[in-house]
């Protein structure tokens, strides 16, 4: 169990370094679009497109952040259907139906790279292949599987959700 | 029959504590397979389609540009000048209260961040000045509300996105139904309160006060001035708005440190790794829905059973009234807008004027059992038990319900700002 926190730990920290680098150059050029076009007239080309990249691969990246620390939008108002001594064994199968969604869109996203790729679609502005940036969805899901596998196998490593008081704080 | 298992297998996973995203892509996918071409991949061609759009930058921008100013010492020296010019008038600390609440929530476009930053602050001044327990918790509450309707909003921003409606258009048509809803906040306070302690204007303290907050002053001026003066887009306002309070907090008020800004964009980023999938599968059934041309079957449907406009909008409100109560404003947007808001268009109501009531009848929501979010925020804010703060907000819910007739009733209240 420790080898496995010890994984995630390093995974999320790899995570959260990429997601606030991606968060801050997203902003960045957003607003350097903005100062350009005030000063000389003209904006960076290309840079809306840079921007919305930025944001889906940080964002994406961030999924995994979400999972780590619990705070996937869930309803919750049917959790108390059940007696609290089934607790571990309806997390186990919480995460485990999660891993099969994620491995399953993850299946299905790789498919579509794939298929992009052979198609040879590129950005209009950019002038670069899509791909690339596409493939952040299967990499994604398939470590949100390994990871919501992990949950599922030892719950104790599974984050408590945040109490509203703290999201809120 | 299909449809029918659909609907017990999502059930299913609901009780089997499954996450909206989840729920969304299967129901995405299983509408794919059962009704379209059977292609799962739509689904993820759909996702990024979603994606793909400028106009979602402003919701990261603008959630991060609230959480910065959250973190800092702006709410504080907003609260210091509304405090002391209010003074003098009957229950001018509460009135005091909901102007803090709207000033903040237009820079924030939060309504848990304005609840938690304004109450923590009012909260204690309103007891010790003699305040009833119970009204000073429903004002806080129901003012924290405020943050959803008064622009930058980011679930306005949702709801343009999903229904391809304009968001400048729906940031300008908030700003009147937000001035409304704190008139009858504050007449309520006036009338509760007219025998509460009064002070007078300390001018020194008050320019001392407002020079201190200028720079928090600007932040909506430059926002919505911006936009409206066609200046920035509202992704660019957005980016604008996170450098000026970068500027403000690390170097004017000097209150954040470089770690702090990385703590607050790796919050960010979380709240946004938890609602981006959410939106990329709300859009992939839309896509759906549009192209099997659902909205046109229930619009024929609807149009048997409900024969006016004034019906469709009391059964359109009442049920989003229910659902607000179940599910958080975010999901309720994403799942619904897209289905009521044809059906309001072909009953003749203009889909900005649809978004400011939807919103403002789930705002009702944050102040329901069981899922109230801002109940359950000052239950440990404030350290009260759930059914004291829910008794407390009653009257408050009245006075949103009666916020919300007057919108429905009055669209010019909404549109008469816009061109």
């Amino acid at each position: 169990m420790s080898a496995a926190q010890t994984f995630l730990n390093v995974l999320t920290r790899l995570e959260r370094t990429l997601a606030v680098f991606l968060f801050a150059f997203m902003a960045l050029i957003v607003m350097a679009d903005v100062v350009s076009r005030e000063i000389t007239g003209l904006g960076i080309s290309g840079a809306p497109r840079l921007a919305v990249y930025a944001f889906i691969i940080m964002s994406m990246i961030s999924f995994g952040l979400a999972s780590q620390s619990a705070e996937h939008l869930r309803p919750r108002f049917a959790d108390a259907l059940f007696p609290k001594s089934w607790e571990i064994p309806l997390q186990r199968v919480q995460e485990g139906l999660m891993t099969l969604f994620c491995l399953i869109f993850a299946w299905v996203a790789g498919s579509v790279v794939t298929e992009t790729k052979a198609l040879g679609e590129v950005s209009r502005s950019l002038k670069i292949p899509i791909w690339p940036m596409q493939s952040v969805f299967p990499l994604v899901f398939f470590i949100a599987a390994v990871r919501h596998g992990l949950f599922a196998l030892y719950p104790a490593i599974k984050p408590s959700p945040p109490s509203k008081m703290d999201e809120a704080a | 029959m299909s449809a029918v298992a659909l609907s017990f297998g999502l059930l299913v996973l609901l009780v089997l504590r499954q996450r909206i995203v989840v729920l969304l892509a299967v129901a995405a996918g299983a509408l794919y397979v059962l009704y379209g071409d059977g292609k799962l991949a739509y689904v993820v061609l759909d996702a990024w389609a979603a994606a793909d759009k400028e106009v979602l930058l402003s919701i990261p921008l603008f959630i991060l540009a609230g959480n910065i100013m959250a973190k800092g010492s702006i709410a504080r020296r907003l609260i210091d000048v509304v405090r002391i010019g209010t003074g003098p008038i009957p229950g001018g600390l509460a009135i005091a209260t909901v102007i803090s609440c709207a000033v903040f929530s237009a820079i924030s476009g939060s309504s848990t961040v304005t609840l938690i930053a304004v109450g923590a602050i009012m909260y204690p001044a309103l007891t010790q000045a003699g305040y009833g327990r119970s009204f000073a918790l429903g004002l806080i509450c129901a003012g924290g509300t405020l943050g959803i309707i008064v622009p930058p909003s980011i679930p306005l921003i949702l709801y343009g996105v999903i229904t391809e409606t304009s968001i400048a258009d729906l940031f300008i048509a908030g700003v009147l139904p937000a001035i409304l809803l704190m008139t009858l906040m504050a007449i309520y306070a006036v009338v509760r309160n007219w025998s509460a302690e009064r002070t007078s204007v300390d001018w020194p303290a008050f320019w001392q006060a407002a020079k201190k907050s200028v720079f928090a002053a600007a932040m909506p001026l430059i926002i919505l001035g911006g936009i409206y003066t066609g200046f920035f887009t509202p992704t660019e306002s957005a980016a604008v708005a996170v450098f000026y309070a970068v500027l403000v907090e690390s170097l004017i008020h000097r209150e954040m440190t470089l770690k702090q800004l990385e703590q607050v964009t790796f919050e960010t980023a979380k709240t946004l790794g938890a609602l981006l999938p959410v939106l990329m599968m709300a859009l992939s059934i839309n896509t759906f829905l549009a192209f099997e041309q659902i909205p046109q079957q229930m619009v024929e449907m609807l149009s048997a059973m409900v024969d006016s406009k004034a019906g469709f909008l009391l059964v359109s409100m009442v049920l989003l009234l229910i659902i607000g109560c179940v599910m958080d404003i975010g999901s309720a947007i994403l799942v619904m807008a897209p289905l009521l808001t044809p059906l309001a268009t072909s009953y003749g109501i203009d889909p900005v004027h649809f978004g400011i009531l939807m919103i403002v009848n789930l705002e009702i929501g944050y102040l329901t059992p069981p899922l109230g979010l801002n109940l359950i925020v000052a239950m440990g804010a404030f350290r009260e038990d759930f059914l004291t703060i829910a008794k407390a907000a009653l009257p408050f819910i009245a006075i949103l319900a009666v916020g919300l007739v007057i919108v429905a009733l009055w669209p010019d209240l909404s549109l008469a700002l816009i061109d």
